[in-house]
């Protein structure tokens, strides 16, 4: 813990660098650059880094401050700031980079960031549990929480972001990468094939909770291939699949018709991939539909074991599925888009650039 | 044409009922009042009418009278604000409404000025045209110049709501109408149905037009009905199956392979009536989406002939089916969305308020 004057002079410099100009990249930028992981290369990526970083974590430390309805006072919330300015900390006061150790031990630094900010996502659904439980102890009736889901996107975004920089770089230290794989790019990424193993994790959670599961058809070109992150994509069609899965389990488990199966559809463009996960599990009433991609109305189960259990699972389990899946389509210029038909079933919509040419948001 | 102090009189007067607030009407409510057509009843409808026509043909007169960027001087802007003052005219200096003789004479006034006003989107489409040569074509179109596409959208949707409400109360004089219809609403009118009609009718056009037509499927509960207005769904459904056969086709015309058929999905919630029409024409890529509901980009076949054919068929003719479609779904509650997958086809989805809760909007 660092004494008065010391934190006094990170919250200045967090201060400073909180309203600096951030930088975004496209992925096309991260795939040219990256193709050629020279040492003078990584040197200047890590210089790169070391003023931008500071830039983007102090920007959301200066937010943590400021939330609305006194979220920012909720313990879970203080622990996370902690982490953010922790991490300010450390990258501030790491000397210039001007050689290949300095640059190998800078790698090592912000690897260990991110190995301490992997739980923020359900150590923030705690904060905003333990606000709700008060505000509704209090009989208060919650308004503008509005702000607070813009906030949260902003702040999800900004993680997103942070991770695939800290990610990107330090995977370009592999000395023996996959053909074809710059950092955590494929470059000759296939849809079809994501598809695939992404239906069968989500096969193998419904059969675990249900003892069966949906068949689950998928269409597309399969020799079909595309730049992307694996594990973005992997993430946001898994969602998409479990929940599919789950709304037709749920509505034909004690019925004696046939189980219709999930369909996937993969289809590729000039500008977009565009896939299509489409099931016959009932559907959402529209006045329902704007609530999936909330994060304050999901249902959070038993309080996360805050020092566990991975990011991936803890993640599924809050709910928080939809949301931070859309934001990753966000994040490369796509997006996702939800449609239901009350009474039928549901289509998810995920759009992809295929020209990897937006920039990254930057809130 | 009316002398100046006549003329000033009936502006002080526009401005005056077109400051004051409009009324609106639910189905639901419609339908409960419609369905006792007493004398009495009748009556009170025409009273009512008498005032609230008056203010919304007031309010539109006055818009027309102030558009930006010079829309208002057009030729065929100035028509149609004729046609608005001359409306507003016949109403205001009806005489009161008293008794049944009245109110026959004003349910045939009424009529004529439903007739008066066939052409006005065909003819507010040319004044558009004229502005935009004035302007110098779509790529000079100085900014702002969408607030032109809110207004239109704002202008027709009060259209559909005049003449819902004309439409309405003149159907209700029938003294022999068939069972189960209110005016123009249909209690039970049966999705399947309307959309076997439309697709029929849009095959129709497609055949005439390339010599052969994709197959259509339709899939839904073929007892299911629900209250609403016929040809409002027909010319809804007629547009969407419209676009999807003529995407199948270009797509499919020169090729060996079989024509994917257009399929309609009919699902009934408890709160929407969900509507899908799917192609696997191709699709459209995402930039180009927000295109298809606006006016201004559409590009404007042969000037109509002003004083020729009825409402139906001019309307489609502008590339204005699809905004005009969505104004439609969205009177009574409810609403059209439209996503594609570029590379592969298009999915729309009219979503239909089951309840009739929903009142006009009114802006």
């Amino acid at each position: 813990m660092a004494s008065e004057s010391v934190a006094r002079a990170v919250a200045e410099e967090a201060g400073r660098w909180g309203s600096m100009k951030q930088t975004g990249v496209s992925l096309r930028y991260m795939m040219e650059f990256g193709s050629r992981p020279t040492e003078r290369n990584l040197l200047l990526s890590a210089q790169f880094l070391r003023k931008e970083l500071p830039i983007r974590i102090a920007r959301r430390a200066l937010e943590l401050e400021s939330l609305p309805f006194g979220l920012s006072n909720k313990p879970a919330i203080l622990k996370v700031r902690d982490w953010y300015l922790e991490s300010f900390r450390d990258i501030r006061y790491f000397p210039d980079v001007r050689s290949r150790n300095d640059e190998l031990a800078f790698t090592q630094m912000i690897k260990m960031i991110k190995v301490r900010h992997n739980n923020v996502v359900p150590t923030m659904a705690l904060g905003v549990q333990q606000l709700k439980k008060e505000q509704c102890r209090a009989r208060r009736i919650p308004s503008g929480f509005e702000e607070i889901h813009e906030f949260l996107d902003r702040f999800y975004m900004s993680r997103i972001g942070i991770r695939m920089l800290i990610g990107q770089h330090v995977a370009l230290h592999d000395p023996d990468p996959e053909p074809g794989v710059i950092g955590l790019i494929n470059t000759k990424l296939s849809p079809i094939q994501v598809a695939q193993v992404a239906s069968e994790d989500a096969r193998s959670i419904c059969l675990r909770e249900y003892g069966s599961a949906p068949d689950i058809n998928i269409y597309g070109d399969p020799t079909f291939t595309f730049p992307y992150v694996s594990s973005h994509l992997h993430l946001m069609l898994f969602e998409l699949v479990k929940n599919s899965l789950r709304a037709v389990q749920e509505r034909y488990m004690n019925s004696d018709k046939d189980v219709p199966p999930v369909r996937i559809i993969v289809a590729d463009g000039a500008e977009d991939v565009t896939i299509k996960v489409s099931d016959e599990g009932g559907g959402i009433p529209r006045s329902g539909l704007p609530r999936i991609f909330t994060y304050l109305y999901s249902t959070a189960k038993n309080p996360p074991d805050i020092d566990g259990p991975s990011e991936g699972v803890t993640m599924a389990g809050y709910g928080y599925g939809l949301p931070i899946s859309r934001l990753y389509a966000r994040y490369f210029g796509g997006d996702m888009q939800i449609i239901s038909m009350e009474g039928y079933g549901t289509d998810a919509y995920l759009h992809l650039s295929r020209l990897g040419d937006s920039e990254e948001p930057l809130p | 044409m009316a002398s100046e102090p006549v003329a000033r009189a009936v502006a002080e007067e526009v401005a005056r009922w077109g400051g004051m607030r409009q009324t609106g009407l639910s189905l639901r409510y419609m339908m409960e009042f419609g369905a006792r057509p007493t004398e009495r009843n009748l009556l009170l409808a025409a009273q009512f009418l008498h005032k609230e026509l008056s203010i919304r043909i007031a309010r539109r007169a006055q818009d027309l009278d102030t558009l930006p960027f010079g829309l208002s001087t057009k030729p065929a802007i100035l028509k149609v604000r004729d046609w608005y003052l001359n409306s507003f005219r016949d109403i205001r200096y009806f005489p009161e409404v008293r008794n049944q003789d009245d109110e026959l004479a004003f349910t045939e006034m009424i009529k004529m000025i439903r007739l008066r006003h066939n052409n006005v989107v065909p003819t507010m489409a040319l004044g558009v045209q004229q502005l935009k040569k004035d302007l110098g074509g779509t790529k000079a179109f100085p900014p702002g110049i969408d607030v032109i596409h809110q207004f239109l959208d704002r202008f027709y949707m009060s259209r559909i709501g005049i003449r819902m409400l004309i439409g309405q109360h003149v159907a209700l004089h029938d003294p022999d109408p068939e069972p189960g219809v209110i005016g123009l609403i249909n209690t039970r009118l049966s999705p399947m149905l309307v959309a076997q009609l439309a697709s029929e009718d849009a095959r129709a056009i497609c055949m005439r037009e390339y010599g052969s037509a994709p197959d259509v499927n339709i899939y839904g509960d073929p007892d299911f009905t629900f209250p609403y207005v016929t040809p409002h769904l027909h010319l809804m459904m007629f547009e969407l199956v419209k676009n999807s056969l003529r995407a199948v086709q270009e797509r499919y015309m020169n090729s060996d392979k079989h024509a994917p058929p257009v399929r309609i999905i009919v699902a009934d919630g408890a709160e929407d009536v969900t509507i899908k029409i799917s192609d696997e024409g191709g699709g459209i890529p995402r930039s180009g989406l927000s295109r298809i509901f606006t006016y201004l980009y559409s590009t404007a076949e042969n000037p109509p002939d002003l004083d020729g054919h009825n409402e139906g068929v001019t309307m489609a003719g502008y590339g204005y089916g699809i905004p005009i479609s969505r104004l439609y779904a969205r009177y009574f509650g409810g609403d059209l969305q439209i996503i594609s997958m570029e590379g592969y086809g298009t999915d729309a989805y009219l979503h239909l308020s089951r309840l009739g809760d929903s009142e006009e909007p009114l802006l």
